[in-house]
Protein backbone atom coordinates (compact mmCIF):
# COMPACT_ATOMS: atom_id res chain seq x y z
CA UNK A 1 0.00 0.00 0.00
CA UNK A 2 0.61 3.24 -0.55
CA UNK A 3 0.54 6.36 1.54
CA UNK A 4 1.70 9.28 -1.18
CA UNK A 5 0.48 9.44 -4.85
CA UNK A 6 2.11 12.33 -6.79
CA UNK A 7 1.07 12.35 -10.58
CA UNK A 8 2.61 15.35 -12.90
CA UNK A 9 1.64 15.54 -16.62
CA UNK A 10 4.92 16.06 -18.58
CA UNK A 11 4.45 17.98 -21.81
CA UNK A 12 7.68 20.31 -21.49
CA UNK A 13 11.31 20.08 -19.83
CA UNK A 14 9.72 22.64 -17.32
CA UNK A 15 7.31 19.61 -16.07
CA UNK A 16 10.53 17.29 -16.11
CA UNK A 17 12.08 19.72 -13.41
CA UNK A 18 9.02 19.33 -11.59
CA UNK A 19 8.67 15.57 -11.68
CA UNK A 20 12.34 15.42 -10.69
CA UNK A 21 11.58 17.97 -7.54
CA UNK A 22 8.29 15.69 -6.53
CA UNK A 23 10.74 12.46 -6.89
CA UNK A 24 13.47 13.87 -5.07
CA UNK A 25 11.11 15.14 -2.26
CA UNK A 26 9.43 12.16 -1.57
CA UNK A 27 12.64 9.92 -1.84
CA UNK A 28 14.15 12.26 1.23
CA UNK A 29 11.06 11.95 3.06
CA UNK A 30 11.55 7.81 3.09
CA UNK A 31 14.71 8.39 4.30
CA UNK A 32 17.06 7.40 1.52
CA UNK A 33 20.42 9.28 1.26
CA UNK A 34 20.69 12.42 -0.92
CA UNK A 35 23.16 10.48 -3.07
CA UNK A 36 20.20 8.13 -3.92
CA UNK A 37 17.97 10.89 -3.93
CA UNK A 38 19.95 12.51 -6.68
CA UNK A 39 20.30 8.88 -8.60
CA UNK A 40 16.40 8.62 -8.26
CA UNK A 41 15.78 12.17 -9.86
CA UNK A 42 18.33 11.25 -12.71
CA UNK A 43 16.25 8.13 -13.49
CA UNK A 44 13.07 10.52 -13.51
CA UNK A 45 15.16 12.83 -15.65
CA UNK A 46 15.73 9.65 -18.29
CA UNK A 47 12.06 8.54 -18.13
CA UNK A 48 10.43 12.21 -18.68
CA UNK A 49 12.94 13.03 -21.39
CA UNK A 50 11.86 9.74 -23.12
CA UNK A 51 7.94 10.79 -22.99
CA UNK A 52 8.76 14.48 -24.21
CA UNK A 53 11.03 13.40 -26.75
CA UNK A 54 9.44 10.50 -28.14
CA UNK A 55 5.78 10.81 -26.98
CA UNK A 56 5.42 14.27 -26.47
CA UNK A 57 2.87 14.06 -23.50
CA UNK A 58 2.47 11.78 -20.61
CA UNK A 59 2.79 11.24 -16.97
CA UNK A 60 5.50 10.59 -14.25
CA UNK A 61 3.84 8.65 -11.19
CA UNK A 62 5.75 8.78 -8.06
CA UNK A 63 4.77 6.93 -5.12
CA UNK A 64 6.17 5.03 -1.87
CA UNK A 65 5.86 1.49 -1.79
CA UNK A 66 5.83 -0.20 1.92
CA UNK A 67 6.81 -3.27 1.91
CA UNK A 68 6.61 -6.14 4.53
CA UNK A 69 10.17 -5.12 5.82
CA UNK A 70 11.43 -2.41 3.26
CA UNK A 71 9.97 1.11 2.37
CA UNK A 72 11.10 1.78 -1.54
CA UNK A 73 10.14 4.57 -4.25
CA UNK A 74 8.40 3.73 -7.58
CA UNK A 75 8.48 6.03 -10.35
CA UNK A 76 6.01 4.87 -13.23
CA UNK A 77 6.47 6.89 -16.76
CA UNK A 78 3.50 6.28 -19.12
CA UNK A 79 2.71 7.96 -22.53
CA UNK A 80 0.17 7.14 -25.19
CA UNK A 81 3.30 7.94 -27.66
CA UNK A 82 4.22 5.71 -30.76
CA UNK A 83 5.32 2.91 -28.66
CA UNK A 84 8.48 0.85 -29.09
CA UNK A 85 8.50 -1.58 -31.42
CA UNK A 86 11.61 -4.08 -30.18
CA UNK A 87 11.73 -3.04 -26.25
CA UNK A 88 14.75 -5.81 -26.30
CA UNK A 89 16.63 -3.87 -28.33
CA UNK A 90 15.53 -0.67 -26.72
CA UNK A 91 17.31 -1.60 -23.67
CA UNK A 92 20.36 -2.69 -25.21
CA UNK A 93 23.62 -0.15 -24.77
CA UNK A 94 24.15 0.09 -28.08
CA UNK A 95 21.05 0.83 -29.75
CA UNK A 96 20.36 4.14 -29.25
CA UNK A 97 23.27 7.14 -28.81
CA UNK A 98 22.06 7.91 -25.07
CA UNK A 99 22.12 4.20 -24.96
CA UNK A 100 25.94 3.67 -25.89
CA UNK A 101 26.79 6.31 -23.70
CA UNK A 102 25.36 4.07 -20.73
CA UNK A 103 21.98 6.27 -20.30
CA UNK A 104 18.52 6.21 -21.04
CA UNK A 105 16.44 3.25 -20.57
CA UNK A 106 19.53 1.16 -19.93
CA UNK A 107 21.12 3.31 -17.52
CA UNK A 108 17.43 3.97 -15.60
CA UNK A 109 17.72 -0.01 -15.36
CA UNK A 110 20.99 -0.18 -13.59
CA UNK A 111 19.97 2.70 -11.63
CA UNK A 112 17.01 0.82 -10.14
CA UNK A 113 16.53 -2.07 -8.46
CA UNK A 114 13.45 -3.63 -9.99
CA UNK A 115 12.44 -2.23 -13.59
CA UNK A 116 9.73 -3.54 -16.00
CA UNK A 117 8.34 -1.95 -18.94
CA UNK A 118 5.31 -2.39 -21.49
CA UNK A 119 4.94 -0.88 -24.52
CA UNK A 120 3.80 -1.67 -27.75
CA UNK A 121 3.88 -0.22 -31.81
CA UNK A 122 0.78 2.20 -31.60
CA UNK A 123 -0.21 1.67 -28.29
CA UNK A 124 2.19 3.64 -25.92
CA UNK A 125 5.02 2.94 -23.72
CA UNK A 126 4.84 2.33 -19.75
CA UNK A 127 7.96 1.64 -17.48
CA UNK A 128 7.69 1.18 -13.53
CA UNK A 129 10.81 1.14 -11.87
CA UNK A 130 11.69 0.54 -7.92
CA UNK A 131 14.13 1.28 -5.61
CA UNK A 132 14.36 -0.10 -2.10
CA UNK A 133 15.97 2.21 0.77
CA UNK A 134 18.85 0.43 1.62
CA UNK B 1 35.20 17.99 -27.80
CA UNK B 2 37.02 19.17 -30.78
CA UNK B 3 35.90 23.30 -29.86
CA UNK B 4 37.87 22.15 -26.25
CA UNK B 5 41.02 20.93 -28.22
CA UNK B 6 41.51 23.75 -30.60
CA UNK B 7 40.66 26.29 -27.82
CA UNK B 8 43.71 28.83 -26.71
CA UNK B 9 44.20 28.88 -23.27
CA UNK B 10 42.07 31.05 -21.03
CA UNK B 11 39.28 31.38 -23.66
CA UNK B 12 36.20 29.92 -22.04
CA UNK B 13 34.27 27.53 -24.13
CA UNK B 14 30.21 27.68 -24.34
CA UNK B 15 29.96 24.50 -21.76
CA UNK B 16 31.96 26.45 -19.71
CA UNK B 17 30.50 29.52 -19.45
CA UNK B 18 26.71 27.74 -19.55
CA UNK B 19 28.20 25.48 -16.52
CA UNK B 20 29.29 28.44 -14.89
CA UNK B 21 25.99 30.46 -15.36
CA UNK B 22 24.17 27.30 -13.87
CA UNK B 23 26.21 27.30 -11.01
CA UNK B 24 26.23 30.67 -10.05
CA UNK B 25 22.28 30.88 -10.34
CA UNK B 26 22.17 27.33 -8.51
CA UNK B 27 24.18 29.31 -5.30
CA UNK B 28 22.24 32.09 -5.81
CA UNK B 29 18.73 29.93 -4.94
CA UNK B 30 18.04 28.93 -7.78
CA UNK B 31 16.06 25.54 -7.23
CA UNK B 32 15.20 21.69 -8.69
CA UNK B 33 15.47 23.90 -12.34
CA UNK B 34 19.00 24.57 -11.76
CA UNK B 35 19.90 21.47 -10.47
CA UNK B 36 17.95 19.32 -13.55
CA UNK B 37 19.91 22.33 -15.71
CA UNK B 38 23.03 20.72 -13.61
CA UNK B 39 21.93 17.42 -15.00
CA UNK B 40 21.84 18.14 -18.52
CA UNK B 41 25.64 19.39 -18.30
CA UNK B 42 26.59 16.46 -17.44
CA UNK B 43 24.85 13.74 -19.91
CA UNK B 44 26.29 16.31 -22.52
CA UNK B 45 29.66 16.29 -20.96
CA UNK B 46 29.94 12.28 -21.35
CA UNK B 47 28.36 12.53 -24.86
CA UNK B 48 31.25 15.58 -26.02
CA UNK B 49 33.80 12.32 -24.02
CA UNK B 50 34.70 15.04 -21.24
CA UNK B 51 36.73 13.26 -18.74
CA UNK B 52 35.37 13.08 -15.22
CA UNK B 53 38.18 15.07 -14.03
CA UNK B 54 37.70 17.74 -16.28
CA UNK B 55 34.41 18.36 -15.31
CA UNK B 56 35.45 18.39 -11.33
CA UNK B 57 38.35 20.47 -12.18
CA UNK B 58 36.18 22.99 -13.88
CA UNK B 59 33.53 22.93 -11.20
CA UNK B 60 36.38 23.55 -8.79
CA UNK B 61 37.75 26.58 -10.88
CA UNK B 62 34.25 28.18 -10.71
CA UNK B 63 33.25 27.25 -7.38
CA UNK B 64 36.66 28.89 -6.25
CA UNK B 65 36.09 31.88 -7.56
CA UNK B 66 32.37 32.52 -6.50
CA UNK B 67 34.17 31.38 -2.79
CA UNK B 68 36.12 34.34 -3.07
CA UNK B 69 33.70 36.94 -4.02
CA UNK B 70 31.56 35.57 -1.00
CA UNK B 71 30.81 38.54 1.50
CA UNK B 72 30.98 36.71 4.55
CA UNK B 73 30.93 33.59 6.27
CA UNK B 74 27.14 32.16 5.79
CA UNK B 75 27.18 33.07 2.35
CA UNK B 76 30.48 30.58 1.93
CA UNK B 77 28.86 28.01 3.95
CA UNK B 78 25.29 28.14 2.43
CA UNK B 79 27.57 28.04 -1.47
CA UNK B 80 29.72 25.04 -0.31
CA UNK B 81 26.55 22.90 0.52
CA UNK B 82 24.40 24.33 -2.81
CA UNK B 83 27.53 23.11 -4.46
CA UNK B 84 27.99 19.78 -3.61
CA UNK B 85 24.65 19.28 -4.22
CA UNK B 86 25.37 20.49 -7.76
CA UNK B 87 28.28 18.88 -8.24
CA UNK B 88 26.42 15.16 -7.30
CA UNK B 89 23.92 16.28 -9.77
CA UNK B 90 26.00 16.57 -12.42
CA UNK B 91 28.52 14.03 -12.17
CA UNK B 92 25.17 11.80 -11.75
CA UNK B 93 24.88 10.90 -15.36
CA UNK B 94 28.57 9.32 -14.94
CA UNK B 95 27.49 7.37 -12.47
CA UNK B 96 25.06 5.76 -14.58
CA UNK B 97 27.38 5.66 -17.34
CA UNK B 98 29.95 3.96 -15.17
CA UNK B 99 27.29 0.95 -14.34
CA UNK B 100 27.05 0.70 -17.92
CA UNK B 101 30.89 0.09 -17.98
CA UNK B 102 31.03 -2.51 -15.46
CA UNK B 103 28.14 -4.34 -16.96
CA UNK B 104 30.53 -4.30 -20.26
CA UNK B 105 33.55 -5.50 -18.71
CA UNK B 106 31.29 -8.20 -17.04
CA UNK B 107 29.81 -8.89 -19.82
CA UNK B 108 33.01 -9.26 -22.08
CA UNK B 109 35.28 -10.96 -19.70
CA UNK B 110 32.11 -13.77 -19.21
CA UNK B 111 32.41 -14.02 -23.23
CA UNK B 112 35.68 -14.44 -23.17
CA UNK B 113 35.60 -17.32 -21.38
CA UNK B 114 32.34 -18.70 -23.04
CA UNK B 115 34.52 -18.31 -26.38
CA UNK B 116 37.40 -20.45 -24.90
CA UNK B 117 34.93 -23.12 -24.02
CA UNK B 118 33.38 -23.15 -27.00
CA UNK B 119 37.08 -23.43 -28.88
CA UNK B 120 38.10 -26.14 -26.38
CA UNK B 121 34.57 -27.86 -27.24
CA UNK B 122 35.22 -27.65 -31.35
CA UNK B 123 39.08 -28.54 -30.95
CA UNK B 124 38.24 -31.54 -28.85
CA UNK B 125 34.98 -32.67 -31.37
CA UNK B 126 37.90 -32.15 -34.53
CA UNK B 127 40.32 -34.34 -32.73
CA UNK B 128 38.45 -37.08 -30.77
CA UNK B 129 35.06 -37.90 -32.07
CA UNK B 130 36.30 -37.16 -36.25
CA UNK B 131 39.63 -38.85 -35.19
CA UNK B 132 37.06 -41.87 -34.02
CA UNK B 133 34.87 -42.16 -36.93
CA UNK B 134 38.06 -42.46 -39.09
CA UNK B 135 39.19 -45.20 -37.02
CA UNK B 136 35.72 -47.04 -37.43
CA UNK B 137 36.22 -46.23 -41.37
CA UNK B 138 40.10 -47.41 -41.78
CA UNK B 139 38.57 -51.19 -40.24
CA UNK B 140 35.56 -51.00 -42.66
CA UNK B 141 37.96 -50.43 -45.13
CA UNK B 142 40.28 -53.18 -43.83
CA UNK B 143 37.94 -55.38 -44.14
CA UNK B 144 36.74 -54.56 -47.72
CA UNK B 145 40.29 -55.15 -48.55
CA UNK B 146 40.33 -58.27 -47.19
CA UNK B 147 37.40 -59.45 -49.86
CA UNK B 148 38.66 -58.11 -52.43
CA UNK B 149 40.95 -59.27 -55.29
CA UNK B 150 44.79 -58.61 -54.99
CA UNK B 151 45.10 -56.11 -57.44
CA UNK B 152 41.84 -53.94 -56.44
CA UNK B 153 43.30 -53.75 -53.07
CA UNK B 154 46.15 -51.25 -54.05
CA UNK B 155 43.34 -48.69 -54.46
CA UNK B 156 41.85 -49.32 -51.02
CA UNK B 157 45.37 -48.84 -49.95
CA UNK B 158 45.56 -45.08 -51.83
CA UNK B 159 42.28 -44.34 -49.74
CA UNK B 160 43.78 -45.44 -46.32
CA UNK B 161 46.80 -42.81 -47.41
CA UNK B 162 44.74 -40.11 -48.35
CA UNK B 163 42.13 -40.80 -44.78
CA UNK B 164 45.60 -40.31 -42.81
CA UNK B 165 46.48 -36.96 -44.30
CA UNK B 166 43.10 -35.85 -43.27
CA UNK B 167 43.82 -37.32 -40.05
CA UNK B 168 46.78 -35.84 -39.14
CA UNK B 169 45.40 -32.30 -41.00
CA UNK B 170 42.68 -32.35 -38.61
CA UNK B 171 44.77 -33.20 -35.65
CA UNK B 172 46.93 -30.12 -36.56
CA UNK B 173 43.82 -28.04 -36.76
CA UNK B 174 42.66 -29.23 -33.76
CA UNK B 175 46.08 -28.07 -31.71
CA UNK B 176 45.94 -24.94 -33.42
CA UNK B 177 42.66 -23.88 -32.10
CA UNK B 178 43.68 -25.44 -28.42
CA UNK B 179 46.63 -27.08 -27.93
CA UNK B 180 46.28 -29.85 -25.65
CA UNK B 181 49.54 -29.42 -24.28
CA UNK B 182 48.02 -26.70 -22.46
CA UNK B 183 46.38 -28.43 -20.33
CA UNK B 184 48.73 -31.48 -20.19
CA UNK B 185 51.78 -29.54 -19.77
CA UNK B 186 51.21 -25.54 -18.76
CA UNK B 187 51.21 -23.00 -21.03
CA UNK B 188 55.21 -22.47 -21.66
CA UNK B 189 55.29 -25.86 -23.47
CA UNK B 190 52.15 -24.65 -24.74
CA UNK B 191 53.86 -21.71 -26.57
CA UNK B 192 56.83 -23.21 -27.63
CA UNK B 193 54.44 -25.74 -29.49
CA UNK B 194 52.92 -22.96 -30.75
CA UNK B 195 56.42 -20.95 -31.58
CA UNK B 196 57.50 -23.63 -33.13
CA UNK B 197 54.32 -23.83 -35.82
CA UNK B 198 54.38 -20.09 -36.29
CA UNK B 199 58.51 -20.31 -36.60
CA UNK B 200 58.06 -22.99 -39.39
CA UNK B 201 54.94 -21.23 -41.41
CA UNK B 202 56.40 -17.74 -41.42
CA UNK B 203 60.37 -18.50 -41.72
CA UNK B 204 60.54 -16.36 -38.79
CA UNK B 205 63.36 -17.22 -35.50
CA UNK B 206 61.72 -17.22 -32.52
CA UNK B 207 63.76 -17.93 -29.45
CA UNK B 208 62.22 -19.03 -26.68
CA UNK B 209 64.25 -18.76 -22.80
CA UNK B 210 61.51 -19.51 -19.93
CA UNK B 211 62.87 -19.82 -16.28
CA UNK B 212 59.93 -20.84 -14.95
CA UNK B 213 58.37 -24.13 -14.12
CA UNK B 214 55.76 -25.78 -12.49
CA UNK B 215 51.56 -24.98 -13.36
CA UNK B 216 49.53 -21.79 -13.03
CA UNK B 217 45.49 -21.95 -12.57
CA UNK B 218 43.89 -23.16 -16.22
CA UNK B 219 42.03 -19.24 -16.74
CA UNK B 220 45.65 -17.99 -15.90
CA UNK B 221 47.73 -20.18 -18.00
CA UNK B 222 44.60 -19.93 -20.74
CA UNK B 223 44.76 -16.00 -20.79
CA UNK B 224 48.73 -16.26 -20.87
CA UNK B 225 48.84 -18.85 -24.10
CA UNK B 226 46.38 -16.27 -25.50
CA UNK B 227 48.30 -13.12 -25.28
CA UNK B 228 51.44 -14.33 -26.36
CA UNK B 229 49.27 -16.02 -29.21
CA UNK B 230 48.07 -12.53 -30.66
CA UNK B 231 51.36 -11.09 -29.92
CA UNK B 232 53.19 -13.33 -32.50
CA UNK B 233 50.64 -12.87 -34.78
CA UNK B 234 50.99 -9.03 -34.14
CA UNK B 235 54.61 -9.65 -35.10
CA UNK B 236 54.25 -12.09 -38.01
CA UNK B 237 51.29 -9.87 -39.65
CA UNK B 238 52.11 -6.41 -39.07
CA UNK B 239 55.48 -5.98 -38.08
CA UNK B 240 57.40 -8.26 -40.43
CA UNK B 241 59.86 -8.98 -37.73
CA UNK B 242 63.02 -10.93 -38.49
CA UNK B 243 63.60 -12.06 -35.14
CA UNK B 244 61.47 -12.84 -32.25
CA UNK B 245 62.38 -13.11 -28.53
CA UNK B 246 60.17 -14.98 -25.73
CA UNK B 247 61.00 -14.06 -22.49
CA UNK B 248 59.70 -15.61 -19.03
CA UNK B 249 60.84 -15.38 -15.63
CA UNK B 250 59.65 -14.80 -12.37
CA UNK B 251 60.97 -11.90 -9.91
CA UNK B 252 60.28 -11.17 -6.64
CA UNK B 253 56.75 -12.48 -6.74
CA UNK B 254 55.67 -11.15 -10.18
CA UNK B 255 55.71 -13.17 -13.23
CA UNK B 256 57.23 -11.60 -16.20
CA UNK B 257 56.88 -12.35 -19.98
CA UNK B 258 58.40 -10.45 -22.77
CA UNK B 259 57.92 -10.93 -26.68
CA UNK B 260 59.78 -8.83 -28.11
CA UNK B 261 60.55 -8.21 -32.14
CA UNK B 262 63.13 -6.35 -34.22
CA UNK B 263 59.97 -5.70 -37.11
CA UNK B 264 59.04 -2.13 -38.06
CA UNK B 265 57.56 -1.15 -34.43
CA UNK B 266 54.08 1.33 -34.62
CA UNK B 267 53.17 4.37 -32.36
CA UNK B 268 51.72 2.74 -29.03
CA UNK B 269 49.64 5.55 -27.91
CA UNK B 270 48.34 6.24 -31.25
CA UNK B 271 47.62 2.38 -31.71
CA UNK B 272 46.03 2.16 -28.68
CA UNK B 273 43.31 5.30 -28.78
CA UNK B 274 42.77 3.88 -32.34
CA UNK B 275 39.47 2.76 -32.60
CA UNK B 276 40.81 0.19 -35.96
CA UNK B 277 41.36 -3.56 -35.62
CA UNK B 278 45.13 -3.01 -34.23
CA UNK B 279 43.91 -0.77 -31.33
CA UNK B 280 41.29 -3.66 -30.53
CA UNK B 281 43.78 -6.56 -30.20
CA UNK B 282 45.97 -4.48 -27.77
CA UNK B 283 43.18 -3.19 -25.57
CA UNK B 284 41.63 -6.81 -25.69
CA UNK B 285 45.07 -8.35 -24.79
CA UNK B 286 45.59 -5.81 -21.94
CA UNK B 287 41.52 -6.45 -20.89
CA UNK B 288 42.00 -10.14 -20.87
CA UNK B 289 45.19 -9.91 -18.88
CA UNK B 290 43.43 -7.06 -16.20
CA UNK B 291 41.13 -10.09 -15.88
CA UNK B 292 43.42 -11.88 -13.99
CA UNK B 293 45.32 -8.95 -12.03
CA UNK B 294 47.98 -8.90 -14.76
CA UNK B 295 49.22 -5.78 -16.50
CA UNK B 296 50.84 -5.19 -20.14
CA UNK B 297 53.56 -3.04 -21.21
CA UNK B 298 53.60 -1.49 -24.87
CA UNK B 299 56.90 -0.22 -26.31
CA UNK B 300 57.77 0.38 -29.32
CA UNK B 301 59.65 2.64 -31.94
CA UNK B 302 60.23 2.41 -35.75
CA UNK B 303 64.12 1.71 -35.20
CA UNK B 304 64.16 -0.56 -32.31
CA UNK B 305 60.86 -2.47 -33.15
CA UNK B 306 58.09 -3.98 -30.44
CA UNK B 307 58.46 -4.75 -27.23
CA UNK B 308 54.95 -6.45 -24.67
CA UNK B 309 55.61 -6.99 -21.11
CA UNK B 310 53.03 -9.07 -19.27
CA UNK B 311 53.31 -8.78 -15.48
CA UNK B 312 51.51 -10.72 -13.29
CA UNK B 313 51.76 -10.85 -9.54
CA UNK B 314 51.34 -14.41 -8.22
CA UNK B 315 49.68 -15.03 -5.06
CA UNK B 316 51.63 -17.11 -2.60
CA UNK B 317 49.88 -20.56 -3.54
CA UNK B 318 50.53 -20.10 -6.81
CA UNK B 319 54.57 -19.50 -6.83
CA UNK B 320 54.74 -22.91 -4.11
CA UNK B 321 55.35 -24.80 -7.69
CA UNK B 322 56.46 -22.86 -9.72
CA UNK B 323 60.23 -21.32 -8.28
CA UNK B 324 62.37 -19.50 -10.71
CA UNK B 325 65.44 -20.97 -11.85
Amino acid sequence: MSRVEIRVTITSDQDIVLARQKGRSLALELGFSSGDATLIATAISELARNIVSYARRGEIVVKDVQGSSRVGIAVTASDNGPGILDVGQALRDGFSTSGSLGLGLPGVRRLMDEFEIFSKPGQGTKVMVKKWRP
Amino acid sequence: MKAARGRKSGEQSKFEIEYAAALREYAMGGGEAVLGQAYELGRRAIAERKSLLELVSLYHQILRGLFESSPDRSSQEHLVSAGADFLSECVSPYEMAQRGFQDAVKALRQLNETLEEEIKRIAYSVHDQAGQLLVAVHLGLANLAQELPEARRQQIHEIEELLNEVEKQLRRYSHELRPTILDDLGWIPAVRFLAEGVSKRANLPIHIEAKISGRLPGTIETTLYRVVQEALNNAVKHAKAKNVWIRAWLKDQVLHCSIRDDGAGFDAQAAQAARGRKGLGLIAMRERLSAIGGTLWIESSQKHGTELLIKLPMEDNHVNSSSAS
